[in-house]
């Protein structure tokens, strides 16, 4: 099969890192003749200690940096090209081209206009409104920065790409993205403001709303392949089907293909994106419950949302596209290490950034819908074909069929 | 570990007993069950521990807030006396 | 939940310019809706009183500056009648040319704007982008783009270049394919009608009796465009016929709207074709007494001129009557029962344009 990138895993990768940098610290305080600190640096529960907090850093960086600034720059570019126009085009240019003189250029591809953006935002003051209620006011994004990033703690990328393995890997996520409305509630009721009062009632309403039928879409995968360890679910798509080449992913079984698309609904919904975005509707409620927010404040915000977008797209590979499988499997090897050519993590992101891609293609291209039909697409449509996915595959289990 | 659960779920929920907005009150017993799901990860349920936070963390104050919102009379209270001015 | 006032401006993405409208809701559903206006009035009838009767033109053109060629040929029409003068074949049909062009380029940024209300960014852009080659025509027949200032008491200011219909007909076939795009995105997004059917209801009575007029009115089923009924310039020697729809909500004034634009490529092609030649402007007396009134039709509606002189080279008094000031005050009946999300439908339905309000 296919290998992952990371030869142990990400914790073993960071601990062999910690050991060298930490074996450089010793051989320091060696040479300073303090040989007692330098071994205090050495014993386990710090070498332990230091190699989580490298761990820890890196799966941040990775999620909410590089994947973060990837996602807005693909949805920034793509939506660009929808309507007929470049986007973003902030670039530097290489050293030796001649454009270089200029120094920033606006031909460039775009990619430095997000961290542009991002220093904006740092600098502005971070208003605070006289009549919030300040501890809420403050607490709401903190509550939904650290829960998008504690998806990540359990979010494998690969087989080996993952800061911990649990068991109920699964579940973890789907816990961690449902601390996100109450989050919502609190800091549109705290502003003071009516709009965002409005945009956190219609956010709390919809996303408790569309997380039920998200979650039935994931019994009923859970059901099929009988567990909740995103590692095992990924194994079990990963045989072919009946004897064809086609691997056995989840959505192209009949009772999954419903609860795919479904799941894909739920999701976009849950993302607030355009079709669904009525908390934020930005012509009736200017920015919803974010209007009081200012700075970079507001900065995580918005750019959480895309990576509550990102996660939720690579659960719905993880559930249904088979998660890191892929077709390529060559492997060359170098000093005795097999590295694969195409490893998992491209097969992983390249499937991610497809649906997040097919996401935003969606929400530019029709309009947002009213706040009671969204509610109304939720408990009267996506509910019962969501329990009708359930018992579909209940009967497929049951009799064997896949 | 333990101690600092019980000693934040104990803070938390005198919190949500004593405070007056309740909004507030939602707040703290929002901490006060997601530190309860931390003793039960302390106590390997990791099932319990997770199902708490889908339920209990994620949707039980939220229709609580909802409760509050939907029955009170005066939400904006800035608001509804600079109207009256 | 306790009913609440909600102000909706004037700092507020739904408004297009500056007023303000302010609901009360009942959580979700509006109860009741009050607009108010007068943040932008400029004084114009006031300010054309100490005006000589041609350079009034310059304040009638930013009454609306999405559609300013129609509002000065409004006026020119009432001061021509007021001097009793009968301008050249050749400058009519200029003038029928630009009004059309400009009524194209203002129902686009209408569709601009309403796009982006509902939520549909992109029909933003789409539709700046061809009122963009509509502006272009416009500067090729005036030299300016927005505040053309081209109609001019007796007459137009220029004639067109001579390759200006080979350039009319490039822009309307390659308008009318973009047209067909845009219907399509309107008609067959499942989302776009939930959004805009049965939304803002105006029966044809109410919509009479509050005054409203123009592609509103016609959406309300009303057999009323005054290129019709009082035609006026050349109107009357150009094969067209009215949109109208008989659904009186959001959707069927938008499609109202849309046909309008067809019409209009179709007016500009058959005008171009039997446009004669010879002169396009005459010299109009420097004086004039009496008083004129004059209506025509809009981009948006009625506006009517009324213009009174006392023998002086300027008018003594100017009295304009905006379409979109009547049609606000049917704003509150149009809204009561829905829901806070139609407010945007409905006000971008109606296109508003605060200028004209204003004054």
């Amino acid at each position: 099969m296919s290998g992952s990138l990371l030869t142990p895993n990400l914790v073993g990768l960071c601990r062999s890192l910690t050991e060298i940098l930490l074996g450089i610290v010793k051989a320091i305080f060696d040479a300073l003749s303090l040989p007692g600190l330098g071994s205090w640096f050495m014993s386990p529960g710090v070498v332990v200690f230091f190699t989580y907090l490298i761990a820890t850093l890196v799966m941040v960086m990775w999620a909410a940096l590089v994947n973060l600034l990837s996602v807005m720059w693909v949805e920034r570019k793509l939506y660009s090209r929808i309507q007929d126009r470049r986007g973003i085009m902030l670039g530097v240019p290489w050293p030796w081209s001649k454009k270089y003189k200029r120094g920033m250029t606006n031909l460039g591809w775009g990619f430095l206009q997000n961290i542009a953006d991002g220093v904006k935002l740092l600098q502005k003051e971070n208003i605070t409104p006289a009549s919030a209620d300040k501890l809420l006011f403050h607490a709401a994004p903190a509550i939904i920065v650290s829960s998008t990033i504690m998806v990540f703690a359990v979010f494998p990328f690969s087989e080996n790409f993952y800061y911990t393995k649990v068991a109920l890997g699964v579940l973890f996520v789907l816990a961690a993205l449902s601390l996100g409305p109450f989050a919502i509630i609190l800091a549109g009721y705290s502003s003071n403001n009516k709009y965002t009062l409005i945009g956190g009632l219609r956010a709390a309403a919809m996303m408790l709303s569309y997380e039920i039928p998200l979650i039935l879409c994931v019994v009923a995968v859970v059901l099929l392949s009988g567990t909740l360890d995103p590692f095992q679910m990924v194994a079990v798509q990963e045989r072919p089907l009946l004897g064809t080449i086609v691997p056995s992913w989840n959505v192209f079984s009949p009772p999954q293909m419903l609860g795919f698309v479904i799941f894909f609904i739920a999701l976009v919904a849950e993302l607030e994106r355009i079709p669904f975005d009525i908390p934020e509707a930005d012509a009736e409620l200017v920015e919803g419950w974010t209007t009081e927010y200012g700075g970079m404040r507001f900065g995580f915000l918005f750019g959480f949302k895309w990576l509550r977008a990102f996660a939720g797209a690579g659960l719905l590979v993880i559930l249904y596209l088979g998660g890191w499988n892929g077709p390529v499997f060559a492997t060359f090897s170098v000093l005795g290490y097999p590295i694969p050519i195409l490893p998992q993590e491209f097969w992983f992101l390249l499937k991610t950034y497809l649906v997040v891609m097919v996401i935003i293609w969606i929400s530019w291209s029709i309009p947002r819908v009213r706040a009671d039909q969204v509610l109304k697409i939720g408990w009267n449509r996506l509910i019962p074909l969501a329990l009708l996915t359930i018992l579909g595959a209940a009967v497929f289990k049951t009799m064997g069929w896949f | 570990m333990f101690l600092v659960f019980s000693a934040v779920e104990i803070v938390g929920a005198i919190l949500t007993v004593t405070s007056k907005k309740l909004v507030r009150a939602a707040f703290w017993l929002l901490i006060t069950l997601i530190t309860i799901s931390g003793i039960y990860i302390l106590l390997r349920a990791e099932f319990v521990a997770l199902i708490q936070i889908l339920v209990y963390a994620g949707a039980v104050p939220v229709l609580l807030l909802f409760g509050i919102m939907l029955t009170r009379k005066k939400m904006l209270e800035e608001s509804e006396t600079s109207e009256a001015k | 939940m306790a009913e609440f006032w909600v102000n909706m401006g004037p700092q507020h993405p739904m408004t297009h310019g500056l007023w303000n409208l302010r609901i009360k809701v009942d959580g979700e559903t509006i109860v009741d809706a009050e607009p108010i206006i007068g943040y932008l009035h400029r004084g114009v009838e006031k300010i054309s009183e100490v005006r000589e009767f041609q350079k009034v033109i310059v304040l009638t053109d930013r009454l609306c500056y999405v559609s300013s060629i129609t509002w000065s040929h409004a006026y020119c029409l009432a001061v021509e009648e007021l001097m009793g003068i009968e301008i050249p074949e050749r400058g009519k049909y200029l003038r029928v040319i630009s009004l059309e062009i400009q009524r194209i380029a203002s129902h686009l940024m209408w569709l601009a704007a309403f796009g982006a209300d509902i939520g549909l960014l992109t029909m933003l852009l789409y539709a700046l982008r061809e009122r963009e080659l509509f502006l272009d025509l416009i500067e090729i027949m005036a030299g300016l783009r927005l505040n053309s200032n081209y109609t001019r008491v007796g007459g137009v200011r220029n004639d067109v270049p001579a390759d200006f219909e080979k350039s009319c007909q490039r822009v309307i076939a390659h308008f009318l394919k973009k047209l067909d795009e845009y219907e399509d995105m309107m008609e067959n997004s499942k989302t776009f009608l939930m959004r805009t059917q049965g939304i803002g209801k105006l029966s044809k009575e109410d919509a009479i009796n509050w005054g409203v007029t123009g592609p509103n009115l016609r959406g309300s089923g009303a057999d009323v465009d005054l290129r019709r009924t009082i035609p006026y310039e050349v109107y009357d020697q150009i094969d067209w016929e009215p949109a109208i729809e008989k659904d009186c909500d959001c959707y069927a004034r938008s499609i109202v709207r849309m046909r309008e634009m067809r019409e209009s490529c179709k007016i500009v092609l058959d005008a171009l074709k039997k446009m004669p030649p010879g002169p396009y402007r005459m010299k109009p007396p420097r004086r004039a007494e009496g008083e004129a009134f004059r209506a025509t039709e809009d981009s948006r509606g009625e506006a009517l001129f009324y213009v009174a002189a006392d023998g002086d080279d300027r008018p003594y008094r100017v009295k304009i009557r905006s379409p979109i000031f009547c049609t606000l005050a049917a704003v509150p009946q149009m809204m009561r029962g829905h829901k806070v999300a139609d407010v945007v439908s409905i006000m971008g339905s109606i296109d508003i344009c605060v200028g004209e309000i204003d004054k």
